[in-house]
């Protein structure tokens, strides 16, 4: 799970926070109410994620419930490989 | 007499019909002021839903009680007719009850982008002279991370605060959640009476120029009515209508929503966001849509999104798209994708109102790519440099006139001369007619990127990548994007002897400049292709990076 979180985190912060500043983003905070993604960033993540961790994203999956936190993320990537395996 | 003219007789009739209850609205109201428009829905439907979101909404009564009691704070704190009253709010309601309540105050509204910098913030309400801001707790990072003074501001009214006081804030603060409930408002101060000029100053909206800092758009009530009245009569807006708002309310085309909605006394399901669009897709269901608007990105989303052709909407009436060209294969995709909706493809700037033509339904096929003609009110002219119409196929720039046409740039009467002049709004796009009188977008005169919902200029980030030590030189425009129609691309010279990545570029921007402003892609270059006056030339620099490897980039 620590893995996957800083796989996430690395990933967030390269892309759309640019800094290494550990505390501008915490693992539960919304992605959408602190305005780090935006429609097309959230296109790109779950490319990412889908990618990196070898998941399938059903359509039905994009939902705030699974994507919308670093934790939510992370949740939905330990289910989905859990279901796979 | 067949099927489709007696339906067509049908609707005409019942628009008839419907169109009486909304006389005040399409003829002008005795008491002028867009304001009238939230009073006169409240007082014939007081229990209607005007606002539906997932998990709460908001009645025409309560809109406009809350309306009404940020109105009486404001007169108690002593906002005058023309004061200028920020908006950065993202709760739909919220942000309705703020902005009438501004109006009804006979002050002028300053709707402010949610997604800013302390800096663009800060330049905004300097800019446009802000009094008294009306904005939520989350907000607050912005203006404590305003590192010089706002001399005109001198009051915050802050919701959804945990506690009463916001320290570290420059000004001082109100709550505007006790505010809306009635708790500050001890009715010490009479609201002014009912504006009477319809020419005063409605409200401004910040838009992006080429030149420099965004300017701000002065519309006047009469401005925005005219432009309310042509939307409800071209889309045939009744009270029955519930249409889905994925835009948010502070852009132009979202503004025309808002108000061409509530002078309707229509319900609007509102989502401001695409970024699940399962999300709108399900409330778009579950609340019966009858109306979709959109920018291209928004329908390049729902397209991407592959459940979409699993979703029916029975009750959808009409799509409209604008906000920036959508291509003929795009529009297409979308009448395939909402076979029973009649596509409306629209054309408009701030600068009026904001809409200036439309694509009738019935010629989508027969007219594909064209943007159509003149919404009611507006007169659209095809011109030469020197303002003579062109003949049909050729190519002129887009005047534009009409009560709808903005008063003017604020405190930029040089700009305002350069798109104002005797023959009408000057609009930049440059155009052709077809024989039947059409019109179709040509290309744009100016270099303004349209990316997402968003107009972005250029040499505003370029002015911020300079500020970094290392760069020499940067060019900024516009590349062409699946989802956003325009991505932002930043070509940067670095000097000599300096080192320099994209990350610290693009980290440079990310806290200078709101996010969507942020360049996608960035590519380090030798030189630039330059004229004569040592212009970056972007056509040809374009060119030369999109068969280069990208040197960094980033999600907007």
């Amino acid at each position: 799970m620590e893995a996957i979180i800083a796989v996430i985190r690395k990933f967030i912060f390269d892309n759309y926070i640019f800094t290494s500043d550990d505390s501008l983003l915490d693992n539960d905070d919304s992605f959408l109410e602190k305005g780090i993604i935006d429609s097309t960033g959230m296109l790109e993540l779950i490319a990412f994620i889908g990618n990196e961790f070898h998941i399938t994203i059903e359509d039905d999956e994009l939902i705030p419930d699974n994507l919308d936190s670093v934790t939510k993320v992370t949740s939905f990537i330990q289910r989905k490989r859990t279901a796979a395996a | 007499m067949s099927i489709s003219l007696y339906f067509s007789i049908l609707t005409s009739v019942f628009w008839l019909l419907t169109s009486a209850f909304l006389l005040p609205v399409l003829s002008g109201h005795a008491n002028m002021g867009i304001q009238n428009y939230l009073l006169d829905a409240a007082a014939r439907y007081p229990d209607k839903k005007a606002i539906i979101e997932i998990s709460k909404s908001c009645s025409y009564g309560e809109l406009l009680a809350g309306a009404e009691r940020i109105a009486a704070w404001l007169c108690e704190e002593d906002a005058v007719p023309g004061d200028r009253i920020g908006i950065l709010i993202d709760d739909p309601a919220e942000y309705a009850m703020a902005y009438f309540g501004i109006l009804m105050a006979g002050a002028a509204v300053v709707a402010l982008n949610t997604q800013t910098s302390a800096r663009t913030l800060r330049d905004t309400i300097n800019d446009a002279e802000i009094s008294i801001l009306l904005t939520q707790a989350k907000f607050i990072k912005y203006i404590r991370g305003i590192d010089q003074s706002m001399p005109c501001l001198r009051l915050i009214a802050v919701s959804s605060t945990p506690q009463h006081s916001v320290p570290g804030l420059p000004v001082r603060c109100a709550d505007l959640t006790d505010i809306l409930h009635g708790r500050q408002s001890a009715g010490r101060k009479q609201r002014p009476p009912a504006l009477d000029d319809p020419g005063a100053l409605a409200q401004l909206i910040y838009t992006s120029g080429t030149t420099g800092k965004p300017r701000g758009v002065m519309l006047t009530h009469a401005n925005l009515m005219a432009n309310t009245r042509s939307i409800i009569e071209y889309h045939r807006l009744t009270g029955e209508e519930r249409h889905m708002v994925v835009l948010s309310f502070f852009y132009s085309f979202g503004n025309s929503i808002l108000l061409s909605h509530i002078a309707a006394g229509a319900t609007m399901i509102v989502h401001q966001s695409m970024v699940y669009p399962k999300v709108v897709l399900d409330l778009m269901v579950r609340e019966r849509a009858t109306g979709l608007s959109g920018v291209p990105s928004t329908f390049a989303v729902l397209l991407s999104f592959a459940l979409l052709q699993s979703y029916s909407f029975p009750c959808l009436r009409y799509i409209a798209q604008a906000g920036g060209p959508m291509s003929p294969r795009l529009a297409q995709q979308v009448k395939s994708a909402f076979p029973d909706a009649a596509l409306y493809i629209m054309y408009g700037q701030t600068e009026a109102s904001p809409r200036l033509s439309y694509l009738h339904p019935d010629d989508f096929h027969r007219k594909p790519g064209s943007i159509g003609k003149a919404i009611p009110g507006v007169t659209l002219l095809v011109c030469d440099s020197e303002g003579a119409p062109v003949k049909p196929g050729e190519t002129g720039e887009i005047v534009a006139c009409g009560d709808n046409i903005m008063a003017g740039y604020w405190k930029d009467p040089e700009a305002t001369a350069r798109v104002l002049r005797k023959e009408g709004l000057w609009t930049g796009d440059l155009a052709r007619l077809d024989d039947e009188g059409y019109l179709y977008i040509v290309s744009r005169k100016s270099e303004i990127i349209k990316s997402g919902a968003h107009r972005i200029g250029p040499l505003e980030i370029e002015d911020i990548i300079l500020e970094h030590a290392a760069v020499k030189a940067a060019a900024v425009f516009g590349i062409a994007d699946d989802i956003l129609g325009e991505a932002i691309a930043a070509c940067i010279i670095i000097k000599s002897g300096t080192a320099c990545t994209a990350r610290e570029i693009l980290l440079h921007c990310r806290e200078h400049l709101p996010v969507f402003k942020v360049p996608k892609h960035v590519f380090f270059v030798e030189s630039f292709p330059a004229t004569a006056n040592g212009k970056a030339r972007k056509d040809e620099l374009k060119k030369i990076i999109l068969g280069l490897p990208e040197t960094g980039s980033a999600a907007l």
